[in-house]
């Protein structure tokens, strides 16, 4: 794993050239659309300053580009020229496969779920059911809130989650150097 | 070792019950009666009559009262010893008091007595087959046998190995009840079972086997895929907690995941509030990047890597400012920027700019400290920290 420092640089890199050609595209926004560019921007900067070797980075960049047309539109701004196109073609296939996946998913579970039901009422009184309902249900929060979660295991799931961590709180704290500075200046 | 070979001065024969043909009997009778001391029991079984042309044999059994006086027999009908011509049926029977207590661990002196007690029994059958010969003189192949007593105590040797082999089959017989090595047993006697040549080298293979039995329960190809899996989940587990404030003290998976998750999510948060928050400060999201030293960063981060960020953003920040604060930031930013011999003369240009430009007297103040600290750009840097809050 690279240092913060240079993670740092690279982040602030790629964000400014990512607002820089957001907002040359469109100019007067509202504060949320402002709100909701600077996230964007913020997200894939971050993602793209991973190189897209994590499955989150992956999952964000699909992600923001599934949002809407608006939202294509800003990561195929924000993301350079080459990499947009390859960007873009993964994003679309992965996406492709998370909508077929999760329709397999579903119709498993539905599948599943009567003789489970049933399987697990004597059970309840176990402490060690109820440790494993805890952390199955814990585990589905935490693959909620990583981006592309929904399809790791668990093994890869803690690894996204370590990634992700750092590199959310390189953002936060590019994010709030800058906050601050632009309130120094807004101040003065 | 002693004390079991004491312990068959107690032994008990059953020689009787067993049907055995009259000149054997006699022969056994001898035996008996010459070996009194000793007492081991030699009995011709049936077997004889199937081998009788080539050779003699005979099945030692040396029965020892157990604990409870009650003998202890040996399931196992023969074992062929080698590929000699010269087949022995020898069934050792041998229980000493200290086997009765049955130490797994305790192997080589037992192994010592058995190998005594093997000894004995080899010298007796010598004994024996010259007794025979004087009285019966009959067989050529007794001659044979006498010619081949070195042979023979090769064989014992062997015999040693098999009553070795033997006790342990029976230890475990006794233990069975009670033991927790029921796998060691069961391999034993699924060995035993198969007829195999005995070996010197292949009584140490249960030890072996026993290791790998014990492990097997384990180590079929899920159970080890497990725990490798719940090894590296673990592992990646503390790093997290290593990661995440406030996690060290909590034990317990489930208690972890709860703090990963508010962990992740008040960063995930944070990165929203400071969303909005850039973007009601700057009423629009362009930061000019022109004079941002984008280039120049990496020489620069070379030296001062903990400075890198104040600049940019200090450059980006005086996009929006008037020309005069603009002229006050950039001094700061030269400050900063440039090494510390210079920066002295920076910033003290810009504690003389910034009160001539009508700046707050509170800017002035949190800027008069730069030029006693302007040796360290990481002070530099804090303190420009510092401002902003």
């Amino acid at each position: 794993m690279r240092p913060p420092s240079s993670l740092k640089q690279e982040f602030l890199k790629k964000w400014i050239t990512g607002l820089q050609r957001c907002s040359s595209s469109k100019r007067n926004m509202s504060i949320l659309e402002r709100t909701k560019a600077i996230k964007l921007s913020a997200d894939v900067a971050m993602a793209s300053a991973r190189n897209s070797t994590t499955c989150w980075s992956r999952a964000l960049i699909a992600n923001a580009s599934k949002d809407g047309s608006d939202g294509k539109h800003l990561v195929e701004q924000i993301l350079g020229l080459e990499s947009e196109r390859l960007m873009m073609k993964k994003a679309s296939t992965g996406a492709l496969v998370c909508n077929k996946r999760i329709r397999s998913k579903k119709i498993l579970k539905r599948s599943c779920r009567i003789p489970r039901t049933r399987k697990c009422v004597p059970q309840v009184a176990l402490a060690t059911s109820i440790a494993k309902r805890m952390v199955r249900k814990r585990t589905q929060v935490l693959k909620s809130l990583i981006p592309g979660g929904e399809f790791m295991n668990e093994v890869s799931l803690i690894e996204e989650t370590l990634d992700y961590i750092i590199s959310l709180r390189v953002q936060v704290d590019v994010m709030r150097g800058l906050a601050g500075v632009s309130e120094l200046v807004n101040h003065n | 070792m002693f004390p079991s070979l004491h312990s068959l001065g107690s032994c008990t024969y059953n020689g009787m019950d067993l049907t055995v043909l009259e000149k054997q009997q006699a022969r056994l009778k001898w035996l008996q009666q010459q070996q009194q001391q000793q007492n081991y029991v030699v009995q011709n079984n049936a077997h004889v009559e199937l081998c009788t042309s080539s050779v003699p044999q005979f099945q030692g059994l040396l029965g020892s009262s157990l604990c409870g006086g009650q003998l202890v027999e040996l399931k196992m009908p023969e074992v062929y010893l080698g590929s000699d011509d010269f087949h022995k049926f020898v069934n050792f029977s041998v229980a000493g008091p200290e086997f009765g207590v049955s130490k797994m661990d305790l192997v080589m002196p037992e192994a010592a007595a058995d190998y005594s007690i093997s000894r004995t029994s080899g010298c007796q059958m010598t004994a024996f087959q010259t007794a025979v010969i004087k009285e019966e003189g009959e067989d050529v192949v007794l001659e044979k046998m006498e010619s081949t007593t070195g042979r023979e105590s090769f064989n014992k040797r062997k015999a040693k190995a098999v009553a070795d082999y033997k006790c342990k089959d029976k230890k475990i017989k006794e233990v069975e009840a009670e033991s927790e090595v029921k796998t060691k047993c069961s391999a034993e006697v699924s060995r035993n079972s198969s007829k195999e040549k005995s070996k010197a080298s292949e009584v140490q293979k249960p030890d072996y086997i026993h290791v790998r039995a014990r492990r097997g329960q384990a180590t079929d190809s899920h159970s080890l895929a497990e725990r490798a899996r719940r090894e590296k989940i673990s592992k990646k587990m503390k790093c997290l907690q290593d990661l995440v404030p406030g996690c060290n003290k909590i034990t317990g998976k489930a208690g972890m995941l709860d703090e990963i998750i508010n962990y992740v999510q008040s960063l995930q948060r944070q990165v929203e509030f400071l969303s909005t928050k850039l973007a009601a400060l700057n009423p629009s999201v362009e930061f000019n990047v022109d004079n941002l030293h984008v280039k120049e960063f990496p020489a620069y981060v070379a030296n001062f890597p903990a400075a890198a960020k104040s600049p940019a953003m200090a450059n980006l920040a005086c996009l929006q400012l008037n020309p005069l604060q603009k002229e006050a930031v950039n001094c700061i930013l030269d400050a900063t920027m440039h090494p510390p011999g210079t920066a002295t003369e920076g910033i003290a240009s810009a504690s003389m700019l910034i009160p001539e430009q009508a700046l707050g007297s509170s800017c002035v103040t949190q800027l008069q400290p730069f030029s006693t600290w302007n040796t360290d750009p990481q002070c530099l840097y804090n303190v420009y920290n510092m401002g902003f809050h």
